[in-house]
């Protein structure tokens, strides 16, 4: 994978590009828009890091010119402005996702590893947040201490909803809109019944309970 | 009595007020002196007037005089009488008081108007030769004549003393509505909100004291300025640090990263945690500047629950690392009217606080609480909470709380404040226990949304 990065400062800018490098992305490291346009034609890069306060050229004009020329590049923005308008214009001038600093790198290898994902189009296959891993296909999880276990499908539909967004905590009657269709007579207790055998499958850790709003799994960390 | 000297000098109101009562007070007893003194003349020089008109009369009329001899005249007042006489009958005179006529008046006076005692009693005397050569003499004794020349006089001063008391109590009155104007200002400017620094309305004011809220308005203006300025700083400042913060967390995670001894690696944990705690402490400051700033945000019908919700996704991991029991009692939901971004950062801030000072453990609970036109907004920890003589303090920026060893910004509830203010909530602070007077409770009335 080739990165472009576009960074005007240069201990942030050696930083990224040194964690890039270690997290094996080839790296190119440009320090002004021009120069980044210039760049962008003579190779085809996987994913740019644009930061916008740039020197010569502003980085919402560099993303202007870059998505004028139908250049579909996935492009991360990396920036200290939190106004709501340079987010706004960020997102609808084609940028792929907004990253405030100060940031974490894994925040930002996280945010990468996301927009490439869209970007590929593939379908994933497996939802993961560290703790417990779901494959779709074949409906079996997989913690540390419990490998491939079998889930029954209202199981599976409900761990999915979570695994979706993990973090994100859904209500009870929000699990029983992901895990019966239309139609179906929703039985009392059978959210806490489904969570009760998930718990005892995969280890009482996996999904946690919000005293009063619901359930949820851990965010990847 | 000094109270009133210093009244005196102070308020322009009182002084007007006693200034012009005083000068009521001259001018009616200078008027009231002379029209006594004029009215007093005047009745006397009636009274002579009448006494030689009636010398006048006895001359023309060629009257000879007759004395009567003890008959009494019905209507007669022995002391208003008038006594015509021939000046050689005085000679004549038998009785020693002034009842009986002759009188015994000299013989030696000369024509024209006197006043002569005689036998006690003073007599106002007017001696006049006739054409025949007699010389008469008419008189009235004094007495009378001064009381009801005194009597004149009164009746003329009592006008001044109606006017007087009335025209201190219109003058009172009317300096006090002239004045009224000043007091409703000063009234206004006194009950403002201290962020409150919009001009004062100039129209309605008398002229004279327009140029003076013209200054202040000014200054309030300039006031507001600077203190657009002083938060543009922070905002500035704190923007501008962002970019070496991030430079220096990306270069320490980059270190952790590395092979490294095991007390190296240890060394540069409390490292990392300071860079941490910096980041935060700059996300505090624009977090505040942002508050105080733009009153003009748009508003909206926001799901009390929706933002608890979004509040707990992002600080569970807090509450989990110290192992606290966090959640919502009760399934009620409201809908209040406020940006949601106002909402969602003062309750994050309140919840970061009740976790932070809450120990291993402990519990933090969020409710609502419902009013017919208001929602109470709870978040209740099992903390030391905050003593009543600490309350007021708590919110100003940068204070903590003595004997906590919690490394947070301390601008958390400053920022509460801050967006309570700008939206109208109103934030109250006791004690989750009021028995045991542990735990904090806050509670933030917001006004519910029209269904």
């Amino acid at each position: 994978m080739r990165i472009l990065l576009v960074e005007d400062d240069p201990m942030i800018g050696d930083a990224i590009q040194g964690a890039l490098n270690d997290a094996s992305y080839a790296t190119d490291w440009v320090n002004n828009g021009l120069t980044a346009l210039v760049a962008l034609q003579a190779h085809a890069y996987d994913l740019v890091l644009l930061d916008l306060g740039l020197p010569g050229k502003d980085g919402l004009d560099v993303l202007d010119v870059i998505r004028g020329r139908n250049n579909p590049v996935p492009l991360l923005i990396i920036t200290a402005r939190d106004g709501l308008d340079d987010r706004l214009r960020g997102l609808d001038g084609g940028a792929d996702d907004f990253l405030l600093k100060p940031f974490a790198m894994a925040e930002l290898l996280a945010r990468m590893r996301a927009v490439l994902r869209r970007k590929g189009g593939s379908a994933q296959s497996l939802l993961d947040n560290g703790v417990v891993s779901l494959d779709l296909v074949s409906k079996q999880a997989t913690t540390a201490d419990t490998p491939d276990v079998q889930l029954s499908s209202r199981e599976f539909a409900l761990l999915q909803a979570l695994l979706i967004r993990p973090g994100a905590i859904l209500s009870r009657s929000e699990l029983e809109d992901r895990i019966y269709g239309w139609g179906n007579e929703v039985e009392s207790n059978a959210v806490e019944f489904l969570i009760h055998a998930l718990r005892r499958k995969l280890g009482s850790h996996v999904i946690k309970n919000v005293r009063g709003m619901g359930w949820m799994v851990s965010k990847s960390t | 009595m000094d109270g009133f000297k210093k009244h005196l000098s102070d308020s322009i109101q009182v002084r007007l007020s006693v200034t012009l009562s005083l000068a009521i007070l001259i001018v009616a007893a200078l008027a009231g002196v002379f029209a006594f003194v004029s009215a007093l003349n005047e009745a006397h020089e009636m009274q002579d007037e009448t006494l030689r008109q009636v010398a006048v009369l006895f001359e023309r009329q060629q009257m000879t005089l007759r004395y009567p001899a003890g008959a009494q005249i019905v209507g007669d007042d022995e002391e208003s009488r008038v006594i015509v006489q021939y000046l050689a009958d005085s000679s004549k005179a038998t009785g020693s008081d002034d009842t009986t006529t002759p009188l015994p008046f000299p013989t030696t006076l000369a024509d024209g108007l006197s006043t002569i005692n005689i036998a006690g009693e003073n007599f106002r005397v007017l001696i006049r030769t006739t054409s025949r050569g007699e010389r008469i003499v008419i008189a009235q004794e004094a007495d009378v004549r001064d009381k009801e020349a005194r009597e004149s006089a009164w009746r003329s001063l009592l006008p001044f003393l109606i006017l007087f008391p009335v025209l201190l109590l219109v003058v009172g009155d009317l300096v006090r509505k002239l004045f009224r104007p000043i007091a409703t200002l000063s009234k206004e400017i006194d009950q403002r909100d201290e962020q409150a620094l919009h001009p004062i309305d100039e129209n309605h004011l008398p002229t004279e004291i327009r140029p003076f809220v013209v200054a202040i308005n000014r200054l309030l203006a300039r006031v507001a300025q600077s203190m657009q300025a002083q938060r543009r700083f922070i905002a500035d400042a704190a923007h501008e640090l962002r970019s070496p913060m991030t430079a220096l967390s990306l270069q320490a995670e980059r270190l952790s990263a590395t092979e490294m001894s095991a007390p190296a690696h240890e060394r540069l944990l409390p490292l990392c945690r300071g860079i941490e705690r910096n980041r935060k402490l700059i996300e505090q400051l624009l977090a505040l500047a942002a508050a105080q700033s733009s009153p003009d945000r748009s508003q909206a019908t926001v799901s009390v629950h929706e933002v608890y919700r979004r509040v707990l996704e992002d600080l569970l991991p807090l509450a989990e690392r110290k192992r606290i029991d966090i959640g919502v009692e009760g399934i009620e939901d409201v809908q209040v009217n406020i940006n949601e971004m106002d909402l969602f950062i003062l309750v994050k801030n309140l919840v970061d606080n009740a976790i932070r000072y809450t120990p291993v453990d402990g519990r933090v609970d969020l409710t609502i609480e419902l009013a017919p036109e208001s929602a109470i907004l709870q978040v209740k920890d099992s903390g030391p909470g905050i003593s009543a003589e600490e309350q007021i303090l708590v919110f100003n920026p940068f204070y903590r709380s003595l004997g906590t060893d919690e490394t947070g910004s301390g601008l958390g509830l400053s920022i509460v404040k801050a967006i309570a203010d700008r939206t109208g909530a109103h934030i109250r602070l006791s004690f989750s226990d009021s028995v045991k007077k542990t735990g904090l409770c806050v509670s933030v009335c917001l006004k519910r949304a029209k269904p």
